[in-house]
């Protein structure tokens, strides 16, 4: 037991942070914005080039297949840096991709997408949202029925992130319309191209772009297939975790360096002839926002542990999302008032980690429903 | 980041558990009780805290030379857990505070006499820091010990001097140098209860036990009562009181209601009933993750104090999180238990009336030890490194 982390943690998270302070400054994160960019292709060659697209997938696929804490580590300083990239969609089909192959329930489409994620010559992307704004399996619809070797499929999806420049969108889809829940899911890879799909693009209050995806009669065939038909829950529950668990890290990542900038802020600012930060008022906010962002690290990365050791990550990922959506987001609303007027201003840069990471803590699922996870796992009638 | 315990120390912790499953009777937990509501500590519960200094448990990380068993911190952090669980109420704050300042501060002739008599339970210390005129100003305290002829004759006044009744010795701060900034003139001394001129005067306390006043008239002790140097006193306190924020003994106190509720919850007829309503689930939830946060806090600080770290703000941030969540808890199960948590004994009040108990017990932590706000100025300063002006 050593919850700090260890000389290869500390290895990773300072690589990562030197690169992203060197090639992602601030200026670079607004410039995507301000363009209207799905990404930043220079960025994301950078990270495939450097091995960090593959750093926790298997060794067989070129990957490094570091444990899923070393990723976190990674998510949490591209949260801090704000990287403009999809690195979180990508990851989160990656990895499942993965898991499928390991179970041996994977074509070859499969296997080379995987080779491809780690060399980032194909962006992944995943659609799991519907209407309702939870992730448990009843929200998957969207209709497959069997079509000689394949599936037609028919329904809406919500939320997918970088759909528009992504090569295979990996898709849950209900193969059997007769269950509502875990059964009867299967996970499909679909060309975003492909004959039916139509999609129109949302923006979001933090600033990235996801789709909203029209199936009308999509035909995706057999090689499509990931993991088993109608047992897709299998895949996709561990797959909600770690896309989570990781979505914490970026919200965490953010947040930690908001809350900093708000600590600076407050040793510069003068009012009343002092230091803002030396009012006893200022102290016992800062002195807060650093207990709780530290709270909601200590839960993802416990989660991320548990993910790492192949045990049960339900009720740690649960409760590591639902405090960190909460926490996260009052730690945020501090460093703005420590702010004041500055934190609304656009050109003022306070506000891209506020809207980013708000807009993260609103992903995957309410803290509610992640409250109901955990009150489930503790026995409540 | 390993979050994982040892399969060594799940086995330690199996030990224990099965000697606290022989050992702990419930004539031992029924005497236990009553002593934490002002009986003090009975013949049963002596005998136990006996047994367990023979199998070498108490002060087990410590060297060899003086008692220890140089076990590992985080042994003897699973065995404090487990003996707070069973609610054995041995006065581990010594251990954990006075002993590594005896260790670090004190002289050798020092160490030999009383960390083995701390080991053995025959030595145990009331906490003679706060006083009338301030607690959280601790270095404005107005105790003076004055040099004469062999040694310090001391006067003044401490309070919420806990076990000042029960204990052999107070661990005494007092002013030797009244014209040094109020840092520098402060100095510890080792002094024993017994010696004339103390006088102990309970203080009744709404969770039903008791703290103290503590008298010092005329007080005389030797040179050598005094722990490290002369107005050195200071340094040597503040950091024994940081490491006595953290820990398994104070980590079970602030979880322990929100345990208890949900047990209650989850285990008894009505609790169950309850626990039917949705929004009370969501709260129990939610508690139950700040639990996790609390629990998480006390591994950090473990594990910097096991890198031999002296965490800079991180146990003040573990001295905030855990009392203000306990007061969380019990707030939240007076509104989940309503009229039922009211009932203080009598038949039909749940778990035998340990809620509100609970309930004013919480309150007790967020200024016991350093308050709430004084843990944030401290985190502002020491953690962010905030300016005093």
């Amino acid at each position: 037991m050593d919850v700090l982390l260890n000389e290869d943690e500390e290895m990773i998270r300072d690589g990562v942070r030197r690169f992203f302070a060197s090639e992602c400054d601030i200026a670079r994160v607004r410039g995507i914005e301000d363009d209207g960019a799905w990404t930043d292709p220079e960025l994301w060659r950078q990270l495939a080039e450097l091995g960090w697209l593959g750093l926790a997938l298997p060794a067989a696929y070129g990957g490094g297949e570091a444990p899923f804490t070393q990723l976190t580590l990674l998510f949490e300083e591209a949260g801090r840096a704000l990287a403009p990239v999809p690195l979180h969609p990508h990851m989160v089909a990656a990895l499942t991709l993965a898991e499928a192959v390991e179970q041996g329930d994977c074509g070859a489409l499969a296997e080379s997408l995987i080779s491809d994620a780690c060399l980032g010559e194909r962006l992944l992307t995943w659609a799991w949202d519907e209407r309702l704004p939870n992730i448990g399996p009843e929200v998957v619809t969207l209709n497959a029925v069997a079509d000689g070797n394949g599936w037609r499929l028919q329904g809406c999806k919500q939320m997918v992130e970088a759909f528009e420049i992504a090569d295979y969108c990996l898709v849950a889809a209900r193969t059997d319309s007769t269950q509502t829940g875990g059964d009867g899911i299967t996970l499909l890879l679909v060309e975003p191209g492909a004959a039916g799909i139509s999609s129109t693009t949302q923006r979001t209050l933090g600033g990235d772009h996801q789709s909203q995806v029209q199936f009308d009669n999509v035909y995706v065939d057999g090689d499509a297939l990931v993991g088993r038909v109608g047992g897709g829950w299998d895949l996709a529950r561990p797959m909600l975790e770690r896309a989570m668990v990781l979505n914490c890290a970026m919200i965490v990542g953010a947040t930690r360096r908001a809350a900093e900038r708000a600590f600076d802020y407050a040793k510069e600012r003068i009012a009343f002839g002092h230091p803002i930060g030396s009012f006893q008022a200022i102290q016992h906010t800062c002195a807060d926002m650093i207990t709780w962002v530290d709270g909601a690290e200590l839960l993802t990365r416990e989660a991320a542990w548990h993910i790492a050791q192949g045990m049960d990550a339900a009720l740690a990922a649960a409760a590591a999302k639902s405090f960190t959506n909460e926490r996260c987001q009052m730690v945020l609303r501090e460093a703005n008032q420590i702010h004041g007027g500055y934190a609304q201003v656009y050109e003022y840069d306070q506000q891209l980690w506020y809207r980013r990471a708000a807009a993260w803590s609103m992903r995957l699922g309410t803290s509610a429903q992640h409250r109901r996870t955990v009150a489930r796992a503790l026995e409540m009638p | 980041m390993d979050f994982g315990f040892s399969e060594e120390n799940e086995r330690f912790r199996a030990e224990i558990r099965a000697f606290i499953a022989e050992n702990v009777s419930p004539e031992i937990v029924q005497e236990m009780k009553e002593g934490a509501r002002g009986a003090g500590i009975g013949p049963l519960t002596k005998e136990l805290i006996l047994k367990i200094g023979e199998r070498g448990w108490i002060g087990m990380s410590w060297p060899k030379e003086y008692g220890g068993r140089d076990a590992d911190i985080i042994d003897q952090y699973i065995f404090e857990e487990e003996l707070a669980r069973a609610r054995v109420p041995l006065n581990l704050g010594n251990f954990i505070e006075q002993a590594p300042a005896i260790m670090k501060a004190g002289t050798e002739a020092q160490k030999k006499y009383f960390l083995p008599r701390l080991v053995r339970g025959e030595v145990t210390f009331a906490l003679g820091y706060s006083e009338p005129s301030g607690g959280t100003d601790l270095a404005s305290l107005k105790t003076r010990a004055v040099e004469d002829d062999d040694g310090y004759l001391i006067n003044g006044q401490k309070v919420f001097t806990t076990r000042a009744e029960s204990s052999s010795h107070i661990y005494l701060m007092a002013r030797t140098d009244p014209d040094a900034p109020k840092h520098k003139g402060i100095s510890i001394f080792l002094v024993p209860m017994d010696t004339p001129g103390i006088t102990v005067r309970p203080l009744w306390t709404l969770p039903g036990g008791r703290t103290n006043e503590v008298f010092l008239e005329d007080v005389r002790v030797p040179n050598d009562a005094m722990l490290g140097e002369k107005n050195g006193g200071w340094n040597i306190g503040a950091s024994a009181l940081n490491l006595g924020r953290a820990g398994a003994r104070r980590y079970c106190i602030y979880v322990s209601p929100f345990e208890d509720l949900l047990k209650y919850l989850q285990t008894d007829d009505l609790g169950r009933d309850i626990a039917k309503d949705p929004v009370t689930q969501d709260k129990i939830a939610e508690l139950y993750c700040e639990a996790q946060v609390a629990r998480l806090f006390t591994m950090r600080s473990l594990s910097m104090v096991r890198r031999g770290q002296n965490p800079p703000y991180e146990i003040s941030s573990e001295k905030i999180w855990g009392p203000e969540f306990q007061v969380r808890t019990t707030e939240a199960a007076s509104q989940i238990l309503g009229a039922y948590h009211q009932l203080w004994d009598g038949e039909g009040a749940p778990d035998n009336g340990n809620f509100p108990r609970q309930y004013v017990n919480a309150m007790v932590s967020t200024f016991g030890h350093g308050s709430t706000q004084v843990m944030r100025t401290a985190i502002a300063r020491r953690g962010l490194d905030l300016p005093r002006e």
